[in-house]
């Protein structure tokens, strides 16, 4: 073994070793330096800290041609009138915020929810919230004690307006832009 | 608003329908794990060409020519990292993608320098340490499988951490029992079971870790909030961390009279910074760092072994030192390894680690800088950094307090273990005998190590898998 093929193979292995460093390095980017910036809709960057209740969702909905569109925008385009986070306003974990994604929240007291709330007056499946046509419905899953919006009873699925208390067992939320 | 709502509309497509966004959110979701496993698998390939690299380069340079029997098994391995990868694909698909490709790198890197030593050596067959600890690796990978099949909830840990505080006294207890205890260089932390010798104290880390984890939790309130106040340090009433003192007062007692001065200093810093983690109270950090300096001073005034490790570490170069017997010689020659390796180091086979006595586990790091150089050492501990922060940030992301508490305390035994360790073979620190996790000849410290892989693994998955709040009273 020429001496010459010995540090060229050595080069070759600390090169490697680098490689594979920076690999996970790239693949860790996010981490590092946070998630990939994405255009977003002007309204998502200047988020005010607590926005004023929203002038409705009916008035963009109305007649505009942009409205058939909005509801099947992709995740992340933070619509106006739609709430974007969840707040628990009262109960073990107050002013604790969920972001919330396209994808259905379901609530109880089962680990598998999304939101686990545990309490004597939560059922194991309690309701979900879920995104259709733009807005969050609340749907109660059959619970023993109930779920209410606004002190109203949800009996079938309901939409949830913004800044409006949900009482689920001892934990009130509201679902804010 | 009208800005708003015309830049959402601008970005969807005419195809972009009701329909699209249900397939597109059931793709995500599908998807999502399989590129984690991807990342993974494609990052196994390259550790595979790193392990296997190191091991035929190591006999290259030692004996001009491979050896294709020991690569052969040595491929074994990377068919149990295969099955390893095939079940986290199957039972933790949202897994951390990072944690099994460093892991199986750094093993392969130690496998390839042990079995050059042997080489060097001579040693074939089960006398091999290289074949040992290619048998210990695949015996720890089996066990860390089984860890994460077994455990698919961590939790379920949560509610054994009184077994787990009795199993890691037990395991501390157990060199030191007559019939099976053995000494080796002065310290009493072995066991022999049959063929093979153990060091029980390396899986205690795990059992009292788990302990810790789980007292901590149901007791940090108090911990934190109940207690008298004494120099701006809220110290907890005694009932409140009586037990936990008791656990980590036995352990050090036990480890002072094995005479294991690192597993000691380790077990010191983990009980420290759980402690730190779950009140958030900095007085423990500043509390913990005056007592550990007021003994350590005690330590070396009185403890004759203790005094010799210090002068070593402060006179390393001193003739007198590097002659005597337990002096400075080990350490100096690790020194002078690292220093003929240079930036880019000889090359595998091409230096004489041989020369440093235990080079193939307390100083392995040593023979690694001697064959690998600066640069080979910075990209390993990289590695090692990188494996630590991904148990922290697991830590970091998870929601209940038991396992961010258990991910911190396990992630910072290997922090603090590689510090230790190649503190003290770099001369930074008083050299004490801990091994370098993954790197090092020896099965026990192989087999804790990737059992607590296995457990960072696993609570990964469970952290992407959680729910995103718990509202629990």
């Amino acid at each position: 073994m020429s001496e010459l093929t010995l540090l060229v193979l050595k080069l070759g292995f600390l090169v490697l070793l680098w490689v594979f460093v920076f690999m996970i390095v790239y693949a860790l980017r996010s981490d590092l330096f946070g998630p990939r910036a994405r255009r977003l809709p002007a309204s998502e960057t200047p988020a005010p800290p607590l926005p004023a209740p929203a002038p409705a969702p009916a008035p963009v909905a109305a007649g505009s041609p942009v409205a058939a569109s909005l509801p099947t925008a992709p995740i992340g385009s933070d619509q106006p009138a739609t709430a974007s986070r969840l707040v628990i306003t009262s109960g073990a974990k107050e002013g604790l915020e969920v972001p919330l994604t396209d994808e259905q929240l379901t609530i109880g007291r089962s680990s598998e929810s999304g939101l686990v709330i545990r309490d004597d007056y939560t059922s194991t499946h309690h309701a979900r919230l879920l995104r259709w046509k733009g807005e969050w419905m609340l749907e109660d899953l059959g619970s023993t004690n109930g779920t209410f919006i606004g002190g109203n009873r949800v009996t079938s699925p309901t939409a949830v307006p913004l800044n409006t208390p949900v009482k689920i067992g001892t934990t009130t939320f509201e679902l804010r832009r | 608003m009208p800005p708003n709502v015309s830049l959402p509309a601008g970005r969807t497509g005419p195809n972009d329908t009701g329909a699209g966004t249900l397939t597109s959110s059931i793709r995500i979701r599908l998807r999502t794990p399989a590129r984690l496993r991807n990342l993974e698998l494609f990052l196994l390939v390259l550790a595979g060409a790193l392990g296997l690299g190191a091991m035929a380069l190591g006999q290259l340079g030692m004996t001009g020519e491979t050896d294709a029997g020991i690569l052969w098994s040595f491929a074994i391995l990377g068919v149990f990292v295969l099955a390893f990868h095939v079940v986290l694909r199957v039972v933790a698909p949202n897994a951390d993608p990072f944690i099994l490709p460093i892991v199986s790198t750094l093993n392969g890197i130690g496998i390839g320098m042990i079995y050059r030593l042997d080489l060097y050596s001579g040693t074939t067959g089960w006398a091999s340490d290289g074949v040992r600890q290619i048998v210990w690796t695949a015996i720890a990978i089996a066990a860390a499988i089984a860890v994460v099949i077994a455990f698919r909830n961590h939790r379920v840990l949560q509610r054994y951490r009184y077994i787990a505080m009795f199993i890691g006294i037990v395991l501390l207890l157990l060199p030191l029992l007559p019939g099976i205890g053995r000494e080796v260089n002065g310290a009493r932390v072995w066991i022999n079971i049959g063929v093979a010798s153990f060091q029980p104290g390396e899986l205690a880390k795990i059992a009292l870790a788990v302990f810790f984890a789980g007292y901590l939790v149901t007791a940090r309130d108090t911990l934190s909030l109940v207690g008298k106040k004494v120099l701006g340090i809220r110290f907890p009433r005694m009932r409140d961390l009586g037990p936990i003192l008791v656990i980590w007062a036995a352990a050090m007692a036990v480890l002072v009279f094995q005479r294991d001065l690192g597993t000691s200093l380790l077990y010191f810093g983990l009980f420290l910074v759980m402690l730190y983690v779950a009140t958030a109270r900095v007085g423990w950090i500043i509390l913990g760092l005056v007592l550990f300096i007021g003994g350590a001073v005690v330590a070396s005034q009185t403890l004759g072994y203790v005094n010799g490790r210090f002068n070593a570490w402060l006179d390393a170069f001193n003739p007198a030192v590097y002659d005597s017997v337990g002096g400075s010689y080990q350490l100096v020659q690790g020194l002078f390894g690292m220093a003929s390796g240079g930036l880019l180091g000889n090359g595998w086979g091409l230096g004489r680690p041989d020369l440093t006595p235990l080079a193939k586990s307390d100083y392995i790091f040593a023979a690694l800088g001697e064959e690998l150089g600066l640069a080979g050492v910075f990209a390993i501990l990289a590695l090692m950094l990188i494996l630590v922060s991904r148990g922290f940030r697991i830590g970091f992301n998870g929601q209940d307090d038991f396992g961010r508490l258990l991910a911190v305390g396990l992630s910072f035994v290997i922090a603090l273990q590689v510090f230790i360790v190649i503190g003290g073979v770099t001369r930074v620190i008083p050299l004490t005998g801990l091994t370098t996790p993954f790197l090092a000849a020896g099965g026990s410290s192989l087999l804790a190590n990737w059992v607590i892989a296995a457990l960072l693994l696993r609570l990964s998955d469970t952290v992407r898998n959680q729910p995103r709040v718990v509202v629990s009273p």
